[in-house]
């Protein structure tokens, strides 16, 4: 059972996860097309290089624009929201564990961050998780848009670490918890390319590179 | 509110006019159903109802004719009328994190209940649906 979660499985994860990414990309991409350039154009000035970057900033920064975004309005869930995702990606990337599995198998690792702060970042993603849960079952309007599949995803989302914290810490039979571990990450890469955790590509997608007024830049294509 | 109540649903051109916009069938599959694009409605700031929310009536009309594909009924576009027309004034203020046009979704939502007679009647009665939407 070991042996097939950690050759083939995890292969067959990997290449739906990579496959998942691309044709989530590519999705969105064909029904995008080349944006049309303005055939007249205001000339600014002022609108060049560091100038642009600074009034940029400025604009983004002041109060009145902070009051008008998530940051402004919901604060708390916003900042939950930054280190709940910061958390996710980070965490299984620099877990010293995996690197020495990594670095095993080909060769190769990335920077590690010491065991005590992977294990701390583990915690504060679970109590986000938790606060998130929370959310979607207290406030009404989050439940109002929620079905049994955002509660599931949630799940996928947070079992990998769950499982790995049991792990780690050998609360339970680490024999089995790791197996659960291992195949409940595999899940969750599949998840990525599959469902509703695919806005992992939608949303730099969108942010930077279709120019409408959802983006945080100009953007290089429009919808078709 | 529908013009011609007995008319059949002409199935087909709403199929067909779902699958002109293909990028709201990814919007739809994407929401992550985070609740932030409540804030940014003035009528459910004013209201406080979740069935106010953008993305509650985005999900509930053209969602809800994307899962039925062929199977819409006159009751449901009815339903959905007064999400689309009722609860909606198209001031295109409505702000989702993840970049989601949701204001497009209900607009296109209206489009197809329009093509099938089903409108909101403004001469009919209005300061009873005044009365009616503030309950």
């Amino acid at each position: 059972m070991y042996d097939f979660i950690r050759g083939p499985m995890l292969w067959i994860s990997f290449i739906v996860f990579m496959c998942g990414l691309v044709f989530q990309f590519y999705k969105i991409f064909s029904i995008t097309g080349k944006k049309e350039a303005p055939s007249l154009i205001r000339k600014d000035a002022n609108n060049k290089g560091l100038a642009k970057l600074k009034k940029y900033l400025n604009k983004a920064l002041s109060s009145v624009a902070l009051k008008g975004t998530i940051l402004g309005t919901q604060p708390f869930v916003a900042l939950l929201s930054f280190i709940f995702h910061v958390c996710i990606i980070a965490t299984p990337l620099f877990l010293l564990a995996h690197n020495i599995l990594l670095f095993e198998s080909w060769r190769f690792r990335l920077f590690s961050l010491s065991e005590s702060t992977t294990d701390i970042m583990t915690v504060v993603f679970l109590a986000c998780a938790a606060l998130f849960l929370i959310r979607r079952i207290f406030i009404p309007t989050v439940r109002a848009v929620s079905g049994i599949y955002d509660y599931l995803l949630l799940l996928v989302a947070a079992a990998p670490f769950i499982t790995g914290f049991l792990a780690y810490h050998q609360l339970v039979d680490y024999e089995t918890i790791i197996i659960i571990h291992i195949i409940s990450g595999e899940l969750m890469l599949i998840a990525v390319g599959l469902t509703k955790l695919g806005h992992m590509i939608f949303f730099f997608f969108v942010r930077l590179h279709i120019g409408s007024e959802y983006s945080f830049r100009g953007g290089s294509r429009s919808w078709q | 509110m529908s013009e011609n109540g007995n008319a059949r649903i002409d199935n087909v051109r709403i199929e067909e006019m779902l699958k002109q916009k293909k990028r709201m069938r990814i919007f739809l599959s994407l929401c992550a159903s985070c609740g932030f694009c409540a804030d940014s409605c003035f009528l459910y700031r004013n209201y406080k109802d979740p069935r106010y929310m953008p993305s509650y009536k985005a999900i509930n009309s053209l969602g809800k004719l994307f899962k039925k594909k062929r199977k819409v009924t006159r009751l449901m576009l009815e339903e959905m009328s007064d999400l689309v027309y009722g609860k909606c004034v198209m001031c295109r203020r409505c702000y989702c994190p993840l970049g989601i046009d949701i204001s497009g979704m209900i607009s296109w939502a209206r489009t197809i209940c329009r093509t099938q007679g089903v409108y909101e009647r403004y001469d009919i009665d209005p300061m009873g649906r005044i009365k009616k939407a503030a309950v």
